[in-house]
């Protein structure tokens, strides 16, 4: 018939226009609805994890394996909720003020004792001192790894703290900027093992360091400011010791009970 | 209470003179610090070397260490550096010990005449040292001696004056 030779014309543009725009309209309508439903969602998604944040809140402050679990979580995901502190998490779960408040008493404490240990602590003693400072306002545990944590970020923000390592997974928080060798860090551990001095013959017998190498480590030692001489002791060889190391003792031993005198004769 | 020891004093190697001079400074600034607070704790006001050598200031027998003369020598003329003593014999070896400098004394003294409003007015020395109005101030018992440091370190910033009664050093006028 001769309509359907003449399939291409303006009426069935019109009516092809007509089908897509309906097509169109549809696709709008779908579209739109499926927001709606996805924002319903969103919405309540968005108040479920508040009701999370706010039960949780108080964990997180009270409960450092909680904390650690959450942090494990996150890089799981690749969240940072310490990058910045009025990140969704940190403003909701907290996170971010916990460690930025831990970070600024971390700079604090190291600020006051630096002076005497020459910027290094280990991570041990700063976080007991920490927990002594800590417990006139709140009683919030604090773990090693919030203190590493804590520590490692004030690296990242660029406030001159490092993180060394020592054998057996402990680390050293150094505050102040200065050139650790691995022969001072060696020593280090060698005097912390041996109440907190040691002598030119102890590295010797213990490293099997020659005499050159031993003797311009501890004139390293003694240049740098941490380790002092002691030249009265009753074997004749020179002792150096280390005052970071012996205020930390002093320290643990003056908070339980009263300061020189408490301890029995030492015989050095 | 009995008069608490820094922890230094329980540290061997402080009881001997630190060859590193950032060390040192320390060291001595720590002596000075603990000979100070001693001598307040025990209301001394002058120190013989001699006798000074031997008591448990400089001798810690619970560590058995102690320092020699040369070092006490060190540490006392740090002392003298930082106006904290002042020889009384040519020898050197008995001094005055100031718990606050004269500079310290004098700014308390002033701060004190100017906020009960005794500035120029004179006061007498025995005033400020025995009488009622001061017996609750740190300068309260306060030697003479160093009472007159002071006021000559205020008069030096002509904030005080000395002034003579029967021919001696007897009042202030503070400015």
């Amino acid at each position: 018939m001769a309509s359907r030779r003449r399939g291409i014309g303006v009426g069935a543009v019109q009516r092809n226009q007509q089908i897509q725009a309906k097509f169109a309209a549809k696709g709008e309508e779908l579209a739109s609805e499926q927001l709606q439903r996805l924002s319903q969602q969103l919405e309540i998604f968005t108040q479920r994890l508040e009701e999370f944040a706010r039960k949780h809140r108080d964990e997180i402050r009270k409960n450092s394996q909680f904390r650690r679990h959450f942090q494990e979580m996150c890089t799981q995901v690749g969240v940072d909720p310490l990058a910045s502190s009025k990140g969704f998490w940190a403003e909701k779960l907290g996170v971010g003020d916990f460690y930025y408040e831990l970070a600024v008493q971390i700079i604090e404490v190291c600020l006051s004792t630096n002076h005497i240990n020459g910027g290094l602590m280990s991570v041990d003693e700063l976080r007991n001192r920490l927990m002594k400072s800590r417990s006139r306002t709140r009683k919030e545990a604090i773990s090693q790894d919030d203190v590493i944590r804590a520590v490692k970020k004030l690296k990242d923000l660029g406030h001159g703290f490092k993180l060394i390592e020592l054998k057996c997974g402990r680390y050293l928080v150094q505050s102040v900027p200065r050139e650790l060798s691995k022969d001072d860090t060696q020593i280090w551990q060698l005097a912390e093992e041996n109440n907190g001095y040691v002598t030119a013959e102890l590295i010797q017998q213990k490293f099997s360091w020659d005499t050159i190498r031993t003797s311009s480590a501890l004139e390293k030692i003694v240049k740098d400011g941490m380790a002092w001489v002691d030249n009265q002791t009753s074997d004749n060889m020179t002792y150096y010791w280390f005052p970071a190391l012996f205020f930390e003792q002093f320290n643990q031993i003056s908070s339980s009970d009263s300061i020189s005198g408490s301890t029995s004769s030492a015989n050095y | 209470m009995p008069f608490q020891w820094p922890w230094q004093y329980d540290f061997p190697p402080f009881f001997t003179i630190q060859p590193n001079l950032s060390s040192r400074e320390k060291q001595l600034e720590a002596w000075a610090r603990l000979i100070i607070d001693y001598c307040q704790f025990h209301n001394i006001h002058s120190l013989d070397l001699n006798e000074v050598a031997k008591s448990e200031i400089f001798n810690n027998t619970r560590i058995n260490r102690s320092l020699n003369e040369a070092g006490i020598r060190t540490v006392f003329d740090y002392l003298e550096e930082k106006e904290h003593i002042e020889w009384t014999d040519k020898t050197k070896k008995r001094c005055r010990i100031y718990w606050r400098r004269p500079e310290e004394w004098g700014e308390l003294l002033y701060e004190w005449a100017s906020s009960n409003g005794l500035l120029n007015t004179v006061i007498t020395l025995t005033d400020i040292i025995e009488g009622e109005d001061t017996a609750n101030e740190s300068f309260a018992g306060l030697e003479k001696p160093i009472l007159i440091r002071a006021i000559e370190s205020l008069q030096s910033q002509r904030r005080a004056v000395l002034v003579e009664l029967n021919n001696e050093i007897g009042g202030v006028k503070f400015l």
